[in-house]
């Protein structure tokens, strides 16, 4: 259990629950900022940019793309995995922690989720164009079809992904929305206009808050967040076995599928700090997510890059432990020297270094620097997503087969538009849906009341 | 009309808390407490029971083998194909598929039967007692004709109802 006397309180400033109603749900009532409709504009531009790619590669095909016959997988696959990393945050953020009964998640699970369901969302569109011929989808189901009826190969971890990546984006948004479903009833029941209790009321599907409702509120939580938590293993073990299946030099370890989920978890928690900063800062939700929440998730960072940076030289060592040749090729001399060098040391260093910065207190509550440091993280995780993916295609057995590789504007502008997307997703988020569990943090703030009143802390406060 | 239901609004959770735990002394039956949040101690002594967790471990064992047998069906049974020479039943590979699926199957199920039986669902119209009850106050609701409305309402009252009304 959560030791307030010992740690501080979770929630400053001593709130009321009317006032924690209010306060959470303030930016809902209150006309758009011009920033919001300045974001909303550049992102729907950013988004007209990814459909027009996606219109030129379903009409002309997968040509239009810089991949060849050598480096088969390019920045679609590289933004695939990169945005299925991001989309781990919120169910690691809500789910591990709730079962692992980390009360400080409270504050921050919502916009964490909300972020998960958007970048699953983007990255499911890369393997689906990726697939070629996108009117033929469905083929991938395993259903009695005129052709046999001929069934889907379940050894495949392509068809194992397109199961778990779909079954991910359902489950996750799921899980969202029921944790949202009590503070759509608050809002039903404060809001003035008519068509806000409408809306509300709707997708508050009658809550009231009695008593057989939170009972199985609270048992399906549970029930959901101790099997998703099986389900943010496996999903980004089966990413990895994508790669980890297939004989290529650097892909053909048993290293992949922690490798995978670590880093997802990496990139996740940093995206969350990347958004928890800039919302609070935005909204004025210090109170709430207060400097100690974003040191709880600096500390994680450290420890999670700790891992990363094992990781690196883990495959390192196995590489030239094995003797290998092509294990050895790959990685000393097109990765840590040869034609990827940046990349590779990019990813190194923006993962495995700089984030151990952190461990001093000094730049942990500088919240600048941190924020620095978790955009720094987004891009080395990028990085190391290429060196995965291009390093090992462009160079494996054959010279004669060997290829470079870059991209198009096409494949650009595809990954641009999907950025649009995270960005208009989110802040319809900020605009549209409580931004922290009202009733959690209630329930969270009560708990802390109880022993003694307790003096604020927020002189820490120095964003 | 007759006023069906008394019920108290109470301003403080411990307030509340005194007067749930007096009705139980006292055998009133309580019909029902509307909270903002979930409150643990009225939720076990209320005497309502949730097997939500049980039958999503049903749901779970019959899902999983549900998975299997169609996989088993499919690709052994029914058209076995040759992929490259391994066996057709290649069960250990199954698994990842039965998993996922099984997962997928408890939150889909266990999500409705959530809906069903808390009775959740878009628009419907449920009376809802107190508004603030979502927002800062704690209800207490007592049906009229299966308890004693009078005793009910001086003992919320006394445990410092700030209102009683009759419904």
């Amino acid at each position: 259990m959560y030791n307030t006397e010992v740690r501080g309180p979770l929630i400053l400033g001593n709130k009321s629950l009317s006032q924690i109603t209010a306060d959470i749900t303030s930016p809902l009532y209150a006309r758009p900022k011009f920033w919001w409709i300045v974001g909303l504009g550049i992102s729907s531009i950013m988004m007209l940019l990814g459909f027009w790619s996606i219109y030129v590669t379903i009409s002309q095909g997968i040509g239009t793309w810089g991949v060849n016959n050598t480096v088969g997988w390019g920045w679609a696959i590289i933004n695939f995995v990169w945005w299925i990393g991001i989309g781990h945050a919120g169910t690691a953020f809500s789910i591990f922690l709730l079962i692992l009964r980390q009360e400080w998640r409270s504050s921050i699970n919502r916009a964490a989720e909300a972020m998960t369901v958007v970048a699953v969302g983007c990255a499911a569109i890369f393997p689906a164009l990726h697939m070629g011929r996108i009117w033929n989808a469905f083929f991938i189901l395993p259903y009695p079809n005129t052709r046999g009826p001929l069934w889907v190969n379940y050894n495949s971890p392509l068809f194992w992904d397109f199961i778990a990546i779909t079954a991910y984006l359902l489950i996750s948004a799921s899980f969202w929305y029921l944790g949202m479903v009590p503070d759509f009833a608050t809002i039903r029941d404060n809001a003035k206009s008519k068509i806000k209790k409408a809306a509300y009321g709707f997708f508050a599907m009658g809550w009231r808050g009695s008593v057989g409702e939170w009972k199985r509120y609270e048992g399906l939580s549970y029930i959901l967040g101790g099997i998703a938590a099986v389900l943010v293993v496996s999903v980004h073990s089966i990413v990895s076995t994508d790669f980890a299946v297939s004989v290529e030099p650097g892909w053909h370890t048993t290293i992949f599928p922690p490798y995978f989920v670590v880093g997802a978890i990496f990139s996740g928690f940093a995206m969350v700090m990347t958004l928890m900063i800039i919302l609070r800062k935005i909204y004025k939700f210090e109170e709430y997510v207060t400097d100690a929440h974003l040191d709880k998730v600096a500390k994680i960072l450290v420890f999670v890059s700790l891992i990363m940076g094992t990781a690196y030289l883990t495959e390192i060592f196995t590489a030239w432990y094995s003797g290998n040749e092509y294990e050895i090729f790959t990685f000393f001399h097109n990765r840590i020297t040869g034609e990827f060098t940046k990349q590779f040391w990019a990813m190194f260093i923006f993962n495995a270094i700089v984030p151990q910065l952190m461990w001093f207190k000094k730049i942990r509550s500088n919240l600048v620097v941190v924020f620095i440091i978790s955009i720094l993280i987004n891009i080395g995780m990028w990085f190391e997503r290429f060196n995965i993916v291009v390093t090992s295609l462009s160079k494996d057995y054959l010279p004669s087969a060997w290829a470079t590789y870059s991209p198009t504007f096409v494949e650009v502008a595809m990954y641009l538009g999907t950025l649009g997307i995270f960005i208009f997703g989110v802040l319809l988020f900020f605009k549209y849906i409580p931004m922290i569990a009202i009733s959690e943090v209630k329930a969270v703030n009560k708990h802390q009341r109880k022993p003694k009143q307790n003096a604020p802390t927020s002189d820490e406060g120095k964003s | 009309m007759e006023p069906q239901y008394t019920i108290g609004v109470f301003k403080e959770e411990e307030a509340m808390l005194s007067a749930f735990r007096k009705m139980k002394e006292q055998e009133i039956e309580i019909e029902d407490v509307f909270t903002p949040y979930p409150i643990h101690e009225v939720l076990e002594n209320h005497g309502r029971k949730s097997r939500i967790t049980v039958v999503g471990w049903f749901y779970g064992f019959f899902a999983s083998l549900g998975v299997l047998a169609f996989l088993i069906y499919t690709a052994v049974i029914d058209w076995p194909l040759n992929y490259g020479g391994k066996p057709s039943n290649a069960f250990p590979s199954f698994l990842v598929i039965t998993i996922i699926l099984t997962i997928f199957s408890i939150t889909i199920l266990s999500l409705a039967t959530f809906s069903w039986r808390a009775n959740l669902w878009p628009s419907l119209e449920k009376p809802i007692y107190h508004e603030e009850a979502t927002d800062d106050k704690f209800v207490i609701l007592i049906h009229r004709e299966k308890s004693d409305a009078g005793k009910a309402e001086s003992l919320m009252k006394e445990c410092g109802a700030i209102e009683v009304i009759e419904k």
